[in-house]
């Protein structure tokens, strides 16, 4: 399933520092390589969903379409959706196939600029000062007077406040990636109000503005963006309208069986069509958390490990902590396990 | 093309779906990429681009499907989609005559078209005249009509439908006016005289023409009916609504038929989300004590780096306190309901509101409120509460005795009432006392300004001790003294 073109995913935490540069410098015979590829991925949706299908991410037209519009117009793409139907994954195997790096912004409350876009290096800068304090003297050595100090001072004025003290954040880097890259700003529902109107700049022209630089603009390529929200809140109106509004239901049977099938090929076909109408009957049910496709994966893969054939209720039970979170749910559905297993192996 | 789209946008906008002048231009160039022949595609597209919240996703599968489902047949879209029309023809031509629906474009249409015209004869049952030779048609209808081309035949239609504007028909009891209109658009007299006069010179290949061109005539006419029913759907359905609920919001709400409480409601709640969406920015208390330390040392750089002015994470936060007051004793019974309505929707919309309601005791209702649905709600204070005669003296005692000591300048007090006060004391003091503690005291009068003072309403007294005095008496005004609340609280 590796194919050659892949490049190395880079997983940003806010906050920690990885020095991009420090990639080595094959990346950009690699990625000509495979703009040939590219092309051939982007021509049509069709070629793109192929594209993901070999990548193991089984995704609807609807899907395939947003990332194709995406690609061509370089448009961002919000999606939408229930918890684990696979948005983050969306923007990391885009990443994968497009062969750009991803970096990643994970959103929370009291997300700020600093965190976000740059940080000077405050630290850097108050030793220098100490440092330099001897260098001064001999700068205004031969200064006559108050105005012409401070004259002499101007022309070494911004140094402090210059490339070298700047301590780039996720978006920024996401900007100064040459060959361009897939920025995943994941949970943007969790940041704050400002921090959204903190994007918009960034969305629309792909730029951001450090008072004491200037403005930065994307190099060469700008970087395709992702973001996903979990809907815990709405999204201001100007956000959107920026962005190609995708979201992602639940999947249908069909789609889900898959979508298991790509990720658990190992798994019996009868049986996962068995726990695929177990997991959709679940989704009726009035449930506090209903299961989503990373639980219906992971049941399936329990499932394997204990060599099952057939579901049976006593096993289901056994086994309903893994799709189900909550133990208020698990109470519930506990009543109904012999009716709806009995529903999913006849199916 | 572009023309199609935009009023496809029209459609939408008209379904409640917001779309921008900029996410127009975004469909436009997403369409120009993908372009109109592939119809899945198409529509995954635009769903991408112009709705942008589930519910306007599910609006806008339900105008497509409607909006394009005449345009296949239109004939205006190209190649790829006329095929789709002619087996859809085919298929209607199947069911009538029996006769066989080819999917080609051009062919299979002709040829069920037939098929169906054959069948629609044979079931009316006028005199039999055989088949053999038929006069050719003179009027441009009657021409059009025997020319058997659906695809010209609509375009006349459409053309004729934008000529009387069918765009703006508003209710449903326009549709047969529209019919009509376009009818005659297209040439429906000359069509009439001519089917007359062949009637009557007689000859049989006049008569066979005359029979046929009547049939045609009336599956003209339906065809007319269909679309306008259509366009109807797509361009007023919403507004007909809209014209509902914009009298609705004119009309007093004490002369509110029964049957419009739950669009009533409907509305209060809507305005009311309206408001939420704008006003409910989440505002971040960080802790006390977070030093700010960019800022700090940004501070301090002309101190020459050492830190003697530190700079604290805080975020100020601005907590507008509302006191609601609503009396809901007998004299304004018509109006109780809803004021409470309101008031409920107030909580919802406001960070920091507490109510109260009174007859002449007054009680706290903000946890009745909180812990009930709407409904409920309103009926438990208007049993326990409600109906009795009235007592602002009282009222205003109470509400000094309660909570008094938690107004302060950053409170609005809201006071909902007709000031009819049974010639009692009307305790001005105490709401002297209210105005002076309160950043905004503002009362809200359901009757009319002319009657403030008339019998025993004490409004003359209480206006001095109010900042704001208004008339609120249906949506409209109501809806205009949130937004004004809104604003000066904020």
């Amino acid at each position: 399933m590796v194919s050659g073109t892949r490049l190395p995913i880079v997983l940003l935490k806010p906050g920690a520092s990885v020095n991009l540069a420090s990639f080595p410098a094959t990346q950009g015979h690699r990625v000509a390589e495979s703009a040939v590829n590219i092309e051939r991925v982007t021509e049509s949706v069709e070629a793109l969903k192929a594209e993901f299908d070999a990548h193991r991410y089984i995704c609807s037209d609807q899907i395939a379409t947003a990332v194709y519009l995406a690609y061509h117009l370089r448009k961002p793409v919000l999606i939408e959706g229930p918890p684990g139907v696979g948005k983050t994954e969306l923007g990391k195997t885009a990443a994968t196939i497009f062969g750009l790096s991803l970096i990643r912004l994970q959103c929370y409350e009291g997300l700020d600029e600093a965190k976000a876009i740059y940080e000077w290096k405050y630290g850097k800068q108050l030793l220098y000062t100490q440092v330099l304090k001897e260098t001064l003297e001999e700068v205004l050595q031969g200064a006559r007077g108050f105005a012409e100090s401070v004259s002499r001072l101007h022309e070494f004025g911004d140094i402090f406040f210059s490339e070298a003290f700047l301590e780039p954040r996720p978006l920024l880097k996401a900007l100064r990636e040459e060959e361009g890259c897939v920025l995943l700003i994941d949970e943007v529902d969790k940041s704050d109000h400002e921090f959204e109107s903190l994007l918009l700049e960034l969305l629309s022209d792909f730029q951001v503005s450090i008072p004491e630089i200037g403005t930065v603009k994307a190099r060469r390529e700008p970087p395709m963006v992702f973001l996903t929200s979990n809907n815990t809140r709405e999204i201001s109106d100007a956000l959107k309208r920026r962005c190609i509004h995708l979201y992602i239901p639940f999947p249908d049977t069909d789609l889900e069986q898959r979508i298991i099938h790509a990720r658990v090929p190992e798994i019996p076909p009868r049986l996962r069509r068995q726990l695929v109408t177990f997991i959709q009957e679940l989704r009726d049910l009035d449930l506090k958390k209903v299961p989503a496709i990373s639980e219906t994966i992971d049941w399936a893969r329990t499932l394997l490990l204990l060599h099952t054939e057939n579901l049976d209720p006593q096993l289901v039970r056994d086994t309903l902590n893994v799709i189900l979170k909550f133990q208020e749910d698990i109470d519930n559905v506990d009543v109904e396990v012999p009716v709806l297993t009995n529903k999913a192996v006849k199916s | 093309m572009d023309g199609t789209l935009t009023s496809f946008i029209a459609a939408l906008r008209n379904a409640e779906v917001r779309v921008s002048t900029a996410e127009t231009l975004d469909a436009l160039s997403a369409v120009e990429l993908v372009g109109y022949d592939d119809r899945e595609l198409l529509k995954n597209t635009l769903s991408l681009m112009l709705p942008k919240t589930v519910d306007e996703k599910e609006t806008f599968a339900d105008t497509f499907d409607r909006f394009f489902a005449f345009e296949d047949v239109d004939g205006a879209l190209d190649a790829g989609d006329a095929g789709g029309d002619g087996q859809g023809n085919g298929d209607a031509g199947t069911g009538a005559g029996g006769g066989e629906g080819a999917p080609g474009a051009g062919a299979g249409n002709r040829k069920s078209k037939n098929a169906f015209l054959a069948a629609a004869t044979k079931g009316e049952g006028e005199e039999e005249l055989g088949h053999g030779e038929m006069a050719s048609p003179r009027s441009s209808l009657g021409q059009l009509l025997m020319l058997d081309s659906r695809v010209e035949l609509t375009v006349r239609m459409v053309e004729a439908a934008k000529a009387v504007n069918l765009e703006q028909i508003q209710v449903f009891t326009q549709k047969g006016l529209y019919t009509r209109r376009i009818m005659d658009e297209m040439g429906l007299p000359g069509l009439q005289r001519e089917i007359n006069e062949l009637r009557m010179r007689g000859g049989l290949p006049e008569r066979r023409l005359s029979q046929e061109l009547s049939k045609r005539r009336e599956r003209l006419r339906e065809q007319v009916r269909d679309y306008v029913e259509r366009q109807f759907l797509l361009h007023a359905d919403a507004t007909g609504r809209r014209l509902r609920e914009e009298l609705l919001r004119k009309v007093k709400l004490s002369n509110v038929e029964h049957r419009n409480f739950r669009l009533i409601q409907e509305i209060v709640f809507k305005m009311a989300k309206k408001l939420v969406a704008l006003y409910s920015r989440r505002k971040k208390v960080f802790r006390r004590g977070h030093l700010d330390l960019p800022r700090t040392l940004r501070g301090n750089m002309g101190y020459d780096g050492n830190i003697f002015d530190l700079k604290w994470k805080s975020v100020k936060v601005d907590r507008p306190k509302v006191f609601a007051i609503c009396d809901v004793s007998g004299s304004v019974a018509n109006y109780a309901r809803f004021m409470l309505m309101f008031l409920y929707s107030l909580e919802e919309v406001m960070p920091r509101v507490r109510s109260f309601a009174f007859s002449s005791d007054l009680a706290e209702v903000t946890e009745l409120f909180e812990r009930n649905g709407i409904e409920d709600a309103i009926a438990k204070t208007l049993r326990d509460y409600g109906g009795g005669s009235t007592d602002y003296g009282q009222a205003f005692e109470d509400f000094r005795h309660k909570c008094l000591d938690d107004v302060d300048n950053r409170t609005t007090i809201i006071i909902l009432g007709d000031a009819r006060n049974n010639y009692g004391d009307p305790r001005t003091e105490i709401l002297k006392e209210m105005h002076d503690r309160a950043k905004r005291v503002l009362w809200l009068n359901p009757e009319p300004r002319a009657t403030w003072n008339a019998g025993d309403a004490e409004m003359r007294r209480y206006i001095a001790y109010v900042h704001q005095a208004e008339e609120c008496n249906s949506l409209l005004h109501l809806e205009r003294i949130v937004g004004n609340l809104l604003r000066t609280v904020q």
